[in-house]
C-alpha cells in the first residue's frame, strides 16, 4: 500500500462519523484537504504507465497540409511529380526512406512494384488518322486516344465513362487500366484530363483522401458515427485512443474497441469466434438464475456479480452461483478455467465438448462483464440524478458529490479492461506465464467486485473506504497491465 | 448507345465463331442486354449435357460487367442452388470493359470444366470433391442425367 493510501487512511477516520448522517449534514470541512489528483482516471500521463501513448487529434485541412507536406520532401528530393510522388507513398504505406533508397538503386523495378509501369510496354500503333476503339468500337480521330504508361489506347469517352463509373463505386485511387490483365494504375492528371464532368471531381478528392488516410500507418479515421476527427500518432501501437469530439475510444493501430491487454490479431480472432458461435452461447444469456440456496428466482439488475438473495440473505457469486466467500480471498478460482488434464487420451467428441467448454467458460465472462458494464451504466445515471437530487436539497455541493461519479467512472474502466482479460486468457498457451496472468486476473477480478458492491452502495458506504477500494482496483489493473501489456 | 453497338457485334462475332462455347443463342430484338444458351462442357462428368445459362448485361455496358446465372441445376462446389457463379473475371471489382463475352464464357466452361473447391460457393460439394471425388462424380453424373438439358447436335 502507497503512502497517500495511508493518509487517505487516516482521513477516513475522521469522516467515519460524519458519514452516517451525511444527507442531513451541510459540514464537509474535511473535504478540501483531500487531494484528488491521483484519482484522475481519463487519461494515463506518466510515460511509466503501460497505457500511456502519444497521439494528437486533427482535423480534416490539418491532415491535408501534413499529407502534402510528405508529398513535397519527395518531390523535392526525387526531383519527381508531386502526382507520382503521392501514388508512390500510397503505394508503400509512405516510409519516404524505403522510396527514396529504392528509387536511386533500381527506380523501373520500384515503378512496376507501384504499378505505375508495366512490365512490357505494348505497341498498339494506331494506323492513319483514326481509329476503333476497342471498348466503343467507334471509329475515333487519333487525337481522342488516350494511354497510360502500358500503352493500351482507349478513346476519351470511353475513359470519361470508366472513371465515371468507378469513383461512383467509390474507387479512386485503385482505377486501373481498361484492358483485360492490366494492372497499371490511372493517375489524379490522368484522370482529371480524360474527365468532362467537374461534379464527380470532388467525390474523387473525397475518396481518394480517405484512401490516402486509410494508407498512412500514423494516421486513423476516428471510428466514431459521422466524426471528422483523424487521430495521428508517431507510431502505431495498439493503444487506447480517445476522441475529444465524439467521446468515441478506440486502439489505435486496428480501429476498434481498446482491448487491453489482449492484442490486435487475438480480439478479432475471438470476437470472429464469438459472432461464428452466438447460437451456440444463446443460451446463456439469461438475465435471470436461481438461488444456489433457497432456490427463489433472482434477476441480475446491477453490475456487481457479488450477489446477495434478498429473501435468503446468501451471499453467492453470480458467474459459479458458488459461495460468495471463497471469492473474497487469495484463491478467487472462479475466474480460471480448470483444463482436463487427461484430454489428449480422449475420444474425438469428448475433445470437442471440451473444447466448447472451454470455450463457453471464456465467453460466459467475457458476455457478463460486458453485460455488468451496460448495467453500471444505469448505476451511473442513478447517481448522477441522485447527486443532482442531492444538491437541489442543499445537501452538499456537486463537487462534494463528484467522488461518487469518479468511483463509477473508475469502476467502469477496471471492468472494461477485466472484460478484455478474457480473451487473453482463452488463447494463452498452459504456461507458467499463463498461472501469473490467471492469478492477476483473479486479483483484479475479486477487487472489481468489491468496488462495483461499493459503488452500489456508495451512499451507505464510507467515502474513506470507497476511495482505498478504487485506488487498489486501479492499481491491480495497472499490474496486471505492465505485465502483459506490450510497452 | 455503346451498350448495344457493342453487344450486336460482340453477338454476330461468336455466332460466326467455329468453336463457339455458347450453343442455341437466344437474344430477344426488343432486348439485347438479355442473352441465353447452351453451355457444353468438354469434361466429365458434365459432358453428358447441357446447361441453360443467362447472360444480363448492365445498361452501362461495358463499363461495368454482365452478370452470369445457371437456369439448368448443376451439381457443382462454384455454383449455387440458385444458379449464381462466383467467376472472378466479371466481379465488380476486376472488372475491365476491354473484356469480349468470349472470353467471359471462355473462364465459364473451364471453371465448370474444372472446378475450383479452394473457393466454393458450395461448401459441402467442395468438400465432398477434394475428399471423395468417386463419391463427387458419381453424384454429379447422376444430377446431370437427371436435370440437364439435351446437347445440341452440331
Amino acid at each position: 500500500m502507497s503512502e497517500e493510501m495511508k493518509s487517505q487512511d487516516s482521513d477516513n477516520d475522521s469522516e467515519l462519523e460524519e458519514s452516517d448522517h451525511m444527507d442531513d449534514d451541510d459540514d464537509y470541512g474535511g473535504y478540501y484537504d483531500n487531494d484528488t489528483g491521483d484519482l484522475d482516471i481519463d487519461k494515463p500521463k506518466k510515460s511509466d504507465d503501460p497505457e500511456y501513448f502519444e497521439y494528437e487529434l486533427l482535423e480534416i485541412e490539418d491532415v491535408e497540409r501534413f499529407l502534402n507536406e510528405e508529398v513535397e520532401v519527395l518531390h523535392s528530393t526525387l526531383q519527381i511529380q508531386p502526382g507520382l510522388a503521392k501514388m508512390l507513398l500510397l503505394a508503400h504505406g509512405w516510409r519516404k526512406d524505403y522510396i527514396i533508397d529504392r528509387c536511386k538503386k533500381e527506380p523501373d523495378r520500384l515503378l512496376i512494384d507501384s504499378r505505375l509501369m508495366p512490365e512490357r510496354k505494348v505497341t498498339e500503333q494506331i494506323f492513319g488518322n483514326s481509329a476503333i476503339c476497342s471498348v466503343c468500337l467507334l471509329r475515333r480521330p487519333q487525337d481522342y486516344f488516350y494511354s497510360l504508361s502500358c500503352g493500351h489506347s482507349f478513346c476519351g469517352e470511353c475513359w470519361d465513362e470508366f472513371c465515371q463509373v468507378r469513383i461512383q463505386q467509390g474507387v479512386t485511387t485503385g482505377i486501373e487500366c481498361m484492358a483485360k490483365d492490366c494492372n497499371i494504375l490511372v493517375p489524379e492528371d490522368f484522370l482529371c484530363s480524360v474527365m468532362q464532368k467537374p461534379e464527380l471531381r470532388d467525390r474523387y478528392s473525397q475518396l481518394s483522401f480517405s484512401d490516402h488516410v486509410k494508407s498512412h500507418p500514423d494516421l486513423r479515421f476516428c471510428p466514431g458515427a459521422n466524426c471528422p476527427i483523424i487521430v495521428r500518432a508517431p507510431v502505431c501501437k495498439a493503444k487506447k485512443v480517445e476522441c475529444s469530439r465524439c467521446k468515441t475510444t478506440f486502439c489505435f493501430k486496428c480501429g476498434i474497441e481498446y482491448h487491453a491487454p489482449t492484442d490486435c490479431d487475438v480480439i478479432k480472432k475471438w470476437l470472429t469466434k464469438c459472432a461464428d458461435d452466438s447460437e451456440t452461447a444463446n443460451y446463456i444469456s439469461a438475465h435471470t438464475k436461481d438461488c444456489p440456496k433457497c432456490h427463489v428466482c433472482i434477476e441480475k439488475n446491477g453490475g456487481c456479480n457479488h450477489m446477495q438473495c434478498s429473501k435468503c440473505k446468501y451471499d453467492f457469486c453470480w458467474m459459479c452461483l458458488g459461495d460468495w466467500k471463497t471469492h473474497g480471498s487469495e484463491y478467487y478460482e472462479c475466474s480460471r478455467y480448470k483444463e482436463n488434464p487427461n484430454i489428449a487420451n480422449e475420444s474425438v467428441h469428448a475433445q470437442a465438448r471440451e473444447a466448447l467448454k472451454k470455450y463457453l467458460f471464456y465467453f460466459e465472462r467475457w458476455e457478463n462483464h460486458a453485460k455488468s458494464l451496460q448495467l453500471e451504466e444505469q448505476t451511473l445515471h442513478k447517481i448522477t440524478s441522485r447527486i443532482h437530487e442531492k444538491v437541489m436539497n442543499n445537501t452538499g455541493t456537486w463537487i462534494d458529490w463528484q467522488y461518487l461519479l469518479d468511483a463509477a467512472h473508475l469502476l467502469k474502466k477496471c471492468r472494461y479492461t477485466l472484460q478484455y482479460t478474457y480473451p487473453y486468457a482463452y488463447y494463452m498457451e498452459k504456461s507458467a506465464r499463463k498461472q501469473l496472468f490467471e492469478y492477476q486476473q483473479a486479483q483484479l477480478e475479486a477487487e472489481v467486485e468489491n468496488l462495483s458492491w461499493k459503488v452500489e452502495r456508495a451512499e451507505i458506504t464510507d467515502r474513506g473506504d470507497l476511495e482505498n477500494q478504487m485506488d487498489i482496483a486501479e492499481k491491480r489493473r495497472q499490474t496486471l497491465l505492465k505485465d502483459f501489456l506490450e510497452f | 448507345m455503346a451498350a448495344t453497338r457493342r453487344l450486336q457485334k460482340e453477338l454476330s462475332d461468336i455466332r460466326k465463331s467455329e468453336n463457339n462455347i455458347l450453343k442455341n443463342i437466344q437474344v430477344d430484338d426488343s432486348n439485347i442486354l438479355l442473352w441465353q444458351g447452351l453451355l457444353v462442357p468438354e469434361n466429365p462428368p458434365y459432358n453428358k449435357g447441357a446447361f441453360k445459362i443467362q447472360i444480363d448485361f448492365p445498361a452501362e455496358y461495358p463499363f461495368k460487367p454482365p452478370k452470369i446465372t445457371f437456369k439448368t441445376k448443376i451439381y457443382h462446389p462454384n455454383i449455387d442452388e440458385k444458379g449464381q457463379v462466383c467467376l472472378p473475371i466479371i466481379s465488380a471489382e476486376n472488372w475491365k470493359p476491354a473484356t469480349k463475352t468470349d472470353q467471359v464464357l471462355q473462364a465459364l466452361a473451364s471453371l465448370i470444366n474444372d472446378p475450383e473447391p479452394e473457393h466454393p460457393l458450395r461448401a459441402d460439394l467442395a468438400e465432398e470433391f477434394t475428399k471423395d471425388k468417386k463419391k463427387f462424380m458419381k453424384n454429379a453424373e447422376e444430377f446431370t442425367k437427371k436435370y440437364s438439358e439435351k446437347r445440341p447436335i452440331d
